[in-house]
Formats: structure tokens, C-alpha cells, sequence
């Protein structure tokens, strides 16, 4: 008896799953370190990560969330775009027929909606953990700025977001964001211009700002994103403790190659990362990262899903140039800075948001003081955190003022 | 040609980096002065010089606020005179209210000749030349601006 057409067909097919997945499912802790390596997508994760950045508790999964929150918003938005027509009117209508007319295109939508939101919450969140447990001290001293780089794009990706859908909320928040452009030093008014694309709100600054929010934003935020993600596999996940571990004080430093998986040896690490550098104190990625970022995943997902089945996201009357809606609010993120902005234009609108930035590049280069990583509100850095930590109250409560406490004419109101 | 190249000419190397600063320098200008391609050259927008319509269209002693053009036209005793409804904080359109004018977005207020009273707004609102057609039209000039004592006899 000879191969049966059957055997043939199997070893054709196994040969062809090969070709797309060599090594098969990987049944034991190397396999799937090597998988980890070899693949294009999982080896964005080292093949082992310290216990320590793995607690919960510890990073909160937020920069996780970010990501996901990006590739939701990603994905959304490829949608929305193909019933999306970049030009006054006829916006203002691609959005009615999302909303009555397309197929699930309210709850995509909405979703895109909520995602914007839930993505500048969670960065600016991220952003305060990684403070408060000093995670940007060296090496990591670059990422950092890469991240405050990330900030700023995600702001400027809603902001330019927010004049698509063309009604009243979309046109008078761009009215008053670009002219806080205006009061910026010497080039205030040419970056208005440029920015509008004339000296009013029109078709052109709406191309400019669909352009910028659909192709220029995306990208930047693309390269930024990969950087940042590449930068904390070379430095290790999130600082652990300096502190040396008992184990590596008593039998010495393990280097990663003398153990049984050399793979690590391939990843050189710098030596001063400040990751775990006892062996035992680590554990493989698969499952133990892995698992918790698919459920991570999973549970933004069903959150978002729930999310914009209960809530419509907001839209008003189309843009009228001509009337004023009364109070005209920025989007919330902003009306922090429209607080201000209502004492000083100019303190408000240029000159704190500008130091912020300053402040937030140059605070890794300026405490390099190597105390109290990885551990959140460690006791050595009680300076710097309690300058941060009153510098975020300061900007919530301006933000919780300007979102519930202004009404018309942006005099003081009850939001009850 | 050797590594070192002529006696006394350039070496390989240094004739080679000249080369590539000159195409740098050249794509570096090119890049720079394409940035002006950001820049439009034709605005779409509405014409800054316009006519508003005949004197008598005006009520004697009235304010008639032209919504498109974002313009307050007033007939007072003494003649005609425009103020704009855009607020100088951060162009909102400010209301008629209180004595003089109010913006909804910031709270400034200003007084009827729209100088500021209170509130975030840097400056005055902006008062326009007007002028008469020669079919006896009242024209608005955006791109004139004229202090609080103007005022056109019609």
C-alpha cells in the first residue's frame, strides 16, 4: 500500500501551515520564547519580563490601553472615512446619514467618539503614573520626551477631529482654539492663517484639518507610537526597584546567555537598565504577559462596545458663522485652558501651556537623580512628586470648573 | 583617480563630502522654500469691500446687525457708523446687551462704543470706514479701520 491521496493532502497542507507558521504551537516555555523572538508581532515583547512590571497594581496597564484605544481609533476611523465628505454642508450631512441612514454607522461613530475621549484620558494618565513611580529617570530620559511628544499629538489629533462633523460645537471650539493660536509671540497671526487656511473658518480649513486628522496626525502618531514601544522593549518594561534582590547579592549576577534560554542572549541590554536583573525574578512573557494583554484587550473592547451602544456621541445644528452658541466651549480637554483663557488670553492660551511643555521635556535631564524608580510615590522624590501632583490637581479642578461651574457668557453657574 | 587625488587638488573624500553638502544644501532650500505651498494664494472668502444697502434702508437712530458680515451698522444723530461683532478676545460674535455689547463665549463687555468694560478682551471691537457709491450706496471697507469718532452724513 502506497501514500493514500489523503496522507498527500495532509503533508501538502502541513507543509503549506509551515510556511505561514514554522515552528507550530510551541508546547513548552522555550517554544514559545522562541515564537516570541521570531514573530514580527510578539517579538515586540521581550521573551521575559520582571514579576515586578507585571503587577497590576504597579502599572495599571495604561500605556496598554493607549495603544489599544489607538488601534481602535485606527480602525474606526478607516470606516468612518468612506462616508465621510470633507466639504461644509456636505459633512455636516455624512454625519446624519451615519447616523440614521448607514448601518451601524451610529455606534461606529460613537464609538470613534468615546475612543478620542477614553485615548486622551488614559494618556494623560499614563503620563502620571509614569511620574509618580519615576520611570522616565536614565535610561529612559528620551522616552519620556518621546511620550510628552505623543501628548501633543493625541491633543492635536481630537482638536482637528473635533471640526469634522461641522456642527455648532465643532465650528465655534475651533474658532476659539485657533484664535488662542493668534495670541502666540510674532507668528500668532501667520499660524492662524496657516492653520485656517485663509482668515475664516471655511472649506479649506476643513480640508486642511481632515488632511491633518486622517493622514499627517496618524502617521506621526504611528512612528512616535513605534518608537516609544521600541524603547521600552531595549530598556525593559517599567523601572523595578534598584534595589538589588537578595538572591543576586548572595550568588552573584546571573548574566541572561549562561542560562538554559539562551535565546535571551540575542536582546543586549544596556547596562544600565534598571530591569530585574535576576533571572529568577523573571517570567516568560507567554503566558504571563501575553494572557493579561489579550484580556486587557478584551475588556477595552466590551467596554467601548458598551459604551457606544448607551451613549450617543453630541451633535448640534450645523456651523452657522453667524451665531454664537452661548457659552461656546472648547472640547473638555481644553477647558482647563479656556479657564484661563478667560482671565488671559495670552497667559492663558501661549503661556502656560507653553512652559508646561518646556517643563515636561526638560524634567528627565533636569532630576537625573537616580532615587526611588519604580515604586509609585516613593518617599526620596516627595519634592518633585508633590510639585507634579499639585500641578495635575491645579489643571483638574481648572478643568472640572470650566466643563461644570460656566455658564452663559461664562459667568459662574451650578451644574446642578 | 587615487584615494589622495591630485597632488595639491581635493582629496576623493573631501570631493565627495562637498558634493553631497551642495545636494543637501540644494534639497534643504528646495524643502524650505516649498513650505510657501502652505501658504494660500486665493481665498475664497467674501470680498473685505461691500455694499450694505441705501442709506434710507436704515432707520434713523437704529442698529442693524448684518449676520454674515458679522456687522453692527448703527444711524445715529449724527450719521452712520460700523462696528464689528467679532469679539477681539477670540472671535466670538459679541450681542448686543447691557449698555453696549456682550460675547457669550468669555464674558468681556463693552460699552457702546465698544471699548472694553470688563472681562478678557485685549482691545476694542473694530470700527469700519464706510464710504457712499456713486449710486448713493453704503460701502463697508474691512480693511480700513477708523476710530470711534467716525461717522458718514448720508
Amino acid at each position: 500500500m502506497g501514500e493514500t491521496a489523503k496522507d498527500r493532502a495532509g503533508r501538502w497542507l502541513a507543509a503549506a501551515g509551515r510556511s505561514l507558521w514554522r515552528i507550530g504551537w510551541p508546547r513548552t516555555d522555550k517554544d514559545r520564547a522562541a515564537v516570541m523572538i521570531s514573530s514580527l508581532f510578539l517579538h515586540l515583547h521581550p521573551a521575559r519580563v520582571s514579576r515586578h512590571s507585571l503587577r497590576a497594581s504597579y502599572t495599571l496597564g495604561l500605556g496598554l490601553v493607549s495603544l489599544i484605544l489607538f488601534g481602535v481609533l485606527t480602525v474606526t476611523g478607516l470606516a468612518l472615512m468612506l462616508y465621510y465628505f470633507p466639504y461644509p454642508a456636505e459633512a455636516y450631512r455624512s454625519m446624519k446619514d451615519l447616523q440614521f441612514v448607514v448601518t451601524f454607522g451610529v455606534v461606529l461613530r460613537n464609538m470613534h467618539r468615546w475612543s478620542a475621549h477614553a485615548m486622551v484620558f488614559v494618556v494623560f494618565l499614563h503620563m502620571c503614573r509614569v511620574f509618580w513611580t519615576g520611570s522616565y529617570k536614565p535610561p529612559r530620559e528620551f522616552n519620556w520626551v518621546v511620550g510628552v511628544g505623543l501628548l501633543l499629538v493625541t491633543l492635536a489629533l481630537s482638536f482637528t477631529g473635533y471640526l469634522l462633523p461641522w456642527d455648532q460645537l465643532a465650528f465655534w471650539a475651533i474658532t476659539v482654539g485657533t484664535n488662542i493660536a493668534a495670541y502666540a509671540p510674532l507668528v500668532g497671526d501667520r499660524l492662524k492663517f496657516l492653520l485656517l487656511a485663509g482668515h475664516v473658518i471655511g472649506p479649506m480649513t476643513l480640508l486642511r484639518f481632515y488632511v491633518l486628522h486622517c493622514v499627517f496626525l496618524p502617521l506621526a502618531a504611528a512612528l512616535l507610537v513605534s518608537f516609544h514601544v521600541w524603547r521600552v522593549r531595549k530598556d525593559g518594561l517599567s523601572g523595578a526597584p534598584e534595589v538589588p534582590s537578595v538572591v543576586e547579592e548572595t550568588a552573584g549576577t546571573f548574566p541572561a546567555s549562561s542560562k538554559t534560554y539562551g535565546l535571551m542572549a540575542l536582546t543586549r541590554r544596556p547596562s544600565a537598565s534598571v530591569e530585574a536583573r535576576d533571572p529568577r525574578d523573571e517570567v516568560f512573557a507567554w503566558p504571563h504577559l501575553l494572557y493579561v494583554e489579550v484580556l486587557v484587550f478584551l475588556g477595552v473592547v466590551i467596554l467601548l462596545h458598551v459604551a457606544s451602544l448607551l451613549f450617543m456621541a453630541p451633535l448640534e445644528e450645523m456651523a452657522d458663522p453667524t451665531r454664537t452658541p452661548n457659552p461656546a466651549k472648547a472640547p473638555w480637554y481644553f477647558l482647563g485652558l479656556q479657564e484661563l483663557v478667560h482671565y488671559s488670553a495670552f497667559v492663558g492660551g501661549v503661556l502656560v501651556p507653553t512652559l508646561v511643555v518646556v517643563a515636561l521635556v526638560a524634567l528627565p535631564y533636569v532630576d537625573r537623580r537616580p532615587h526611588g524608580v519604580g515604586r509609585w510615590f516613593a518617599p526620596e522624590r516627595r519634592l518633585a512628586n508633590t510639585v507634579f501632583t499639585v500641578l495635575v490637581v491645579v489643571a483638574t479642578l481648572l478643568t472640572i470648573v470650566g466643563t461644570f461651574f460656566r455658564g452663559p457668557n461664562w459667568a459662574w453657574t451650578w451644574p446642578w | 583617480m587615487t584615494e589622495k587625488g591630485e597632488p595639491g587638488g581635493p582629496s576623493r573624500r573631501e570631493f565627495f563630502l562637498a558634493g553631497c553638502a551642495a545636494v543637501g544644501a540644494a534639497t534643504a532650500g528646495f524643502g524650505v522654500s516649498t513650505l510657501r505651498y502652505l501658504v494660500p494664494t486665493v481665498l475664497y472668502e467674501p470680498p473685505a469691500r461691500f455694499t450694505v444697502g441705501a442709506p434710507g434702508d436704515f432707520p434713523p437712530g437704529s442698529v442693524t446687525f448684518l449676520e454674515d458680515r458679522r456687522l453692527f451698522v448703527f444711524n445715529g444723530a449724527d450719521g452712520f457708523f460700523a462696528i464689528s461683532s467679532i469679539c477681539t478676545h477670540l472671535g466670538c460674535n459679541v450681542k448686543r446687551g447691557g449698555a453696549g455689547f456682550e460675547c457669550p463665549c468669555h464674558g468681556s463687555r463693552f460699552d457702546e462704543n465698544g471699548r472694553v468694560v470688563h472681562g478678557p478682551a485685549p482691545a476694542a471691537l473694530a470700527w469700519y470706514a464706510l464710504s457712499l457709491s456713486p449710486r448713493g450706496e453704503v460701502i463697508v471697507d474691512l480693511d480700513r479701520r477708523v476710530g470711534p469718532d467716525f461717522r458718514l452724513k448720508a
